[in-house]
């Protein structure tokens, strides 16, 4: 009897977890699970947007994509901009929430400055950085002529274009980090600090072995968000450079879209997807393994 | 919140073509009744780009607007669209699922594209009963025109030109523009400055972005129409003698290896370069937002004057009811009529189509007033379409990164227009085969 | 990690810490704060300033290298010009509702999803898990083709929910606001279930106001993400009455002959002033959770 009710009572808990799952899953479906099953399907076709013919082509497009030299181009310019800017953006991110995280006076001011870069819109935050990295008339060289570095054409240049997208981003999206981080300290018990601190122990290591430890499920989010950080920069490459000069900004999903939407290729396209969505779930089963174990929850 | 479909709205199209037949009285009398015209109308969708000036939007508006009240039998729904690619994208979208729209404005460029998915509608019979093919200029009607076969209206013309800054000109002492290339390089050292080593302008830059554009103006200039319309001739020696020019050019420090569209619009505007090749169609903005005199002049030639267009022309689909097929005729050529094209011309600095628009009074005045405006009409003489190829984007990707490779120094003139050619014509042949 | 936050539970300091600093040492970590931060402030805030004095200039003003960075005579006619482009307000209110829409149809489908993955035990959890972060693995681009055709076969194209119902369901909502669920201290619904809560009352009474930081960042993320988005409204809408913001300001940022950049960064400040006053009035609500529980 007891054991029965038990899994009654199990049956019933895991019948309404679907419940609370359902709506969201139902959406999933239509919007997220469709275009991808399409979207293999597709992968093994030459499909042409616009045109209802589709031809079975098999692996094909798999087999282009390793010859193409473009792709892995754009392969090498996301990972680039991956491993370097995220961690600092990261970095930066956390370093400012922390120290924000107070009620002082100015806060809201400081809050603001950080943040408002996300808002706004890319079209016109292209535009101005683009002025920004101007040789000669742009402010970025006449502040840096200061310091005796040649005026440079940064844009221009297919050695420094991406990084100076890279250096744009961590002014663009420092602030959308640390807002997510500057929540996740609200949720630590402020005493814990307090109790840390009467103890003597100083700033640095209460940021290493109190707050980070506290905030790790938050820090766990926000690094997977900033492994699939890249594919927010489409708006900017399309806007300031086009991918340019020489392919140097070319990442993998302005790549994508060009496929699809410019040269109508969707089937070539789809497999570009399929292979970016296999390769960045690889690196987040990595990550979850590797860093997922370690975050301490405070609840259960 | 509204929820209707439009492309709903046209399914019926049928039904109301009957209403239609029904005779003038039903149309009149739908006329003054609001409601009862929108039943009554046949509704066509024209989609177009935005490309030179915000207020675009408005005149376009304006003018759909003024032939609705002409043409109490059509109603015509203007959608801006984004610029040219999104306009293109948004088009073959709807393709795609079989509701285009009646009417769209492309690039030229992308003729083949639309060839390829059957989707435009054939004029050349509607045109001929009409004064199009004496009073439009040849070289624009020319670029909707496939296998003798007439594929819509030329209706926004433009062409890359030589932008000059008229006094940085004067205080170099130089008082004409380059005519030829040879001059253009010479022009070109004279108004670079150096100081110290350090760079401070460029005597000239290429916009970059559209510099496959340019190039195709350049291989024109050397007698070459870089491609047909199923294959492309970078290999040609025509294209490559184009090309070692632009690296002698860079080679000799007069001008950048690489530039965005905006960015060296950016340069013009700021005195970094003393001349530009860009579009025709940013005229008004280089004009207006520029502090020193700005002048306009053909660009050099080498054996002869030579240009690409760009702009487009208004499209028919072809998947229509007849109606709608009629209605959409008449608004094209509302839209590419004497008057309406002078007025657009003079509003946006795009060039119009017929040889009458220039010769209407407005248009004189204004010719007076803004000379350089003249220039591109004169030049157009001499263009013809560009790169109307089947998969023009990417053909157009490749040139560019061979293009950019090239002037960086990654790799010789020769073997990288041979690599774009090869790469560009197995592209085409794919999607060749695939029609077939 | 249990015995730290039964410390916080047994009794939870009734003053924040500034108020229990030494005052002096309060005014001196204060300063070195504001050392820091003032200059790298103004560093970020330089793009801003530059859009704002150049919303204010005469076209050849911008450029001009001998003009000075202060316009000459204040150019407010840079902000009715630009807002003439197209019926911004009409464009504004599709915005709010869209954004709106988004953000409110989220909040219920994270927040319940959320709870089931951070407090429930069922078959499948981990593999369902991984199907809702699917949707942030999966390049955007690559949907619109099947999605536009789901939404034409919905009876949606030019319509404001066309805009919506692709963003009703979030698998980075879920993600976020599961990771803070996860934060909250066991003991609390324990009593609350002992106080004879169901889940949905654990859930409102319990989780939702102890996230609340979690779902003010989640809420002013999602909005400024979907304020300003342009390809996908562009591709499924037609008609001036649905269509949103970024689409007039994409009007000023023409491809063809530079960008018109006065009215184009008049037209910015438009667009992003009703986000910074939303962000300044609800960053004020990041509070210490565990203060404000009401529950102790």
């Amino acid at each position: 009897m007891v054991i029965s009710t038990a899994l009654s009572a199990r049956i019933r808990e895991a019948g309404l977890a679907y419940l609370l799952l359902l709506p969201s899953l139902a959406f999933l479906a239509a919007f997220t699970y469709w275009p991808i099953l399409r979207s293999i399907w597709f992968s093994f076709h030459d499909v042409v947007l616009g045109d209802s013919k589709i031809i079975w082509l098999g692996l094909e497009n798999y087999q282009r994509l390793l010859e193409d030299r473009l792709f892995w181009k754009a392969f090498g310019n996301t990972a680039f901009y991956t491993v370097i800017t995220i961690p600092l953006a990261i970095t930066c991110a956390l370093l400012l929430a922390v120290a924000l995280d107070s009620k002082l006076r100015g806060m809201a001011i400081y809050r603001s400055a950080f943040f408002y870069p996300v808002m706004i819109p890319s079209v016109a935050a292209g535009m101005v950085w683009v002025f920004l990295y101007s040789a000669s008339y742009g402010p970025i060289n006449k502040g840096l002529s200061l310091i005796g570095i040649p005026d440079t054409a940064w844009l221009y240049d297919s050695k420094w274009a991406l990084p100076a997208i890279m250096v744009m981003s961590v002014w663009k999206y420092s602030g959308y980090f640390m807002l997510i981080l500057l929540a996740a300290l609200k949720l630590v018990p402020s005493d814990l600090y307090e109790a840390a601190r009467l103890d003597g122990i100083s700033a640095w290591n209460r940021l290493i072995h109190i707050t980070l430890p506290l905030i790790s499920p938050t820090l766990y989010f926000v690094i997977i968000i900033g492994l699939l950080h890249s594919y927010q920069i489409f708006d900017y490459v399309y806007v300031m450079t086009h991918g340019g000069p020489a392919d140097a900004t070319n990442v993998l999903t302005f790549y994508i879209y060009q496929n699809g939407f410019q040269y109508q290729d969707v089937g070539y396209a789809s497999t570009l997807a399929n292979v970016l969505l296999l390769f960045v779930g690889g690196l987040i089963a990595v990550i979850a393994t590797v860093f997922g174990r370690r975050v301490h929850y405070l609840g259960r | 919140m509204s929820n209707k479909s439009t492309f709903g709205q046209i399914a019926s199209g049928v039904s109301r073509r009957a209403f239609m037949v029904g005779g003038t009285a039903a149309v009149a009398s739908a006329a003054v009744l609001r409601g009862a015209r929108a039943q009554a109308a046949t509704k066509v969708q024209f989609m177009y780009p935005v490309g030179v000036s915000g207020d675009i939007n408005k005149i376009v508006s304006g003018m759909v607007a003024k032939f609705n009240a002409a043409h109490p039998t059509i109603e015509v729904e203007a959608i801006y669209a984004g610029n040219y690619d999104n306009t293109e994208q948004k088009v073959i979208t709807s393709l795609g699922v079989g509701d285009p729209p009646s009417t769209w404005l492309p690039i030229n460029s992308a003729l083949q594209t639309f060839l390829g998915l059957d989707s435009l509608a054939d004029v050349t019979q509607k045109a001929k009963a009409g004064d199009i093919y004496q009073d439009f200029l040849p070289q624009f009607l020319d670029t909707c025109v496939s296998d003798g076969k007439l594929y819509g209206l030329p209706f926004q013309p433009s062409t890359p030109v030589l932008y000059l800054n008229r006094t940085a000109m004067k205080e170099a002492g130089i008082a004409k523009a380059p005519q030829t290339w040879t001059e253009l390089l010479e022009v070109a050292k004279t108004l670079t400055i150096r100081e110290n080593g350090e760079l401070k302008r460029w005597g000239l830059t290429i916009g970059g972005g559209w510099h496959d554009w340019i190039f195709e103006c350049y291989c024109r200039q050397n007698e070459l129409v870089p491609w047909t319309k199923d294959k492309v001739l970078f290999d040609n020696p025509a294209a490559l003698d184009a090309l070692e020019f632009w690296v002698k050019m860079e080679k000799a420090g007069v001008m950048p290896k690489a530039s965005t569209w905006e960015g060296s619009a950016n340069d013009f505007m700021a005195g970094r370069t003393a001349m530009l090749y860009h579009s025709t169609g940013s005229l008004t903005n280089l004009r207006k937002s520029s502090k020193f005199e700005v002048d306009v002049a053909f660009m050099p030639k080498n054996k002869v004057f030579g240009a690409a267009q760009g702009g487009g022309p208004i499209m028919i689909a072809k998947k229509q009811t007849d109606a709608q097929l009629e209605a959409a005729w008449t608004l094209t050529q509302w839209m590419t009529s004497t008057e309406v094209q002078s007025q657009w011309c003079r509003d946006t600095g795009y060039l119009a189509v017929r040889k009458s628009a220039w010769e209407t009074p407005e248009m004189l005045a204004y010719l007076k007033e803004v000379p350089q405006a003249k220039v591109a009409l004169e030049q157009s003489a001499y263009a013809g379409a560009f790169l109307q190829v089947p998969g023009y984007h990417k053909v157009r990707e490749y040139l560019k990164s061979a293009l950019d490779r090239t002037l960086a120094g990654e790799i010789k003139p020769d073997a990288a227009l041979k690599e774009a050619n090869d790469a560009s014509n197995r592209e085409i042949q794919r999607l060749l085969r695939r029609r077939g | 990690m249990t015995t730290l936050h039964g410390q916080t539970d047994a009794k939870t300091l009734p003053f924040t810490q500034e108020a229990r600093q030494p005052f002096r040492l309060a005014a001196l970590k204060r300063g070195w704060l504001h050392v820091v931060m003032v200059p790298l402030a103004l560093l970020w805030l330089s793009p801003l300033v530059w859009i704002l004095v150049t919303s204010l200039k005469t076209r050849t003003e911008v450029f001009d290298p001998a003009a000075g960075f202060l316009p000459q005579v204040l150019q407010w006619a840079n902000y009715p010009g630009a807002l003439s482009v197209a019926p911004f307000g009409i464009y504004l209110v599709n915005s709010v509702l869209v954004t709106g829409g988004i953000l409110i149809a989220q909040l219920v489908t994270i927040t319940l999803a959320a709870y089931a993955f951070a407090r429930q035990t069922f078959p499948g959890k981990n593999l369902l898990f991984t199907l809702f972060l699917l949707q942030i693995m999966f390049p955007i681009y690559a949907t619109f083709l099947t999605n536009f055709v789901t939404v034409r076969e919905l009876g949606l194209l030019n319509s404001l929910p066309a805009m919506i119902v692709p963003f009703v369901a979030s698998g980075y909502g879920t993600f976020m606001l599961r990771q803070s669920f996860r934060q909250v201290p066991t003991e609390l619904a324990d009593a609350a279930r002992l106080d004879g809560c169901g889940h949905l009352g654990i859930l409102w009474h319990v989780y939702l106001p102890l996230v609340k930081p979690t779902l003010i960042a989640f809420g002013i993320i999602t909005v400024v993400t979907h304020w300003n988005d342009y390809m996908w409204p562009l591709l499924v809408n037609n008609s001036e009455n649905v269509r949103t913001l970024p689409i007039g300001l994409g009007l000023l940022a023409k491809s063809d002959s530079g960008a018109d950049w006065t009215r184009l960064m008049a037209a910015t400040v438009v667009v992003v002033s009703p986000l910074l006053l939303l962000f300044v009035i609800f960053q004020r609500r990041f509070v210490d959770s565990f203060m404000h529980a009401g529950l102790k």
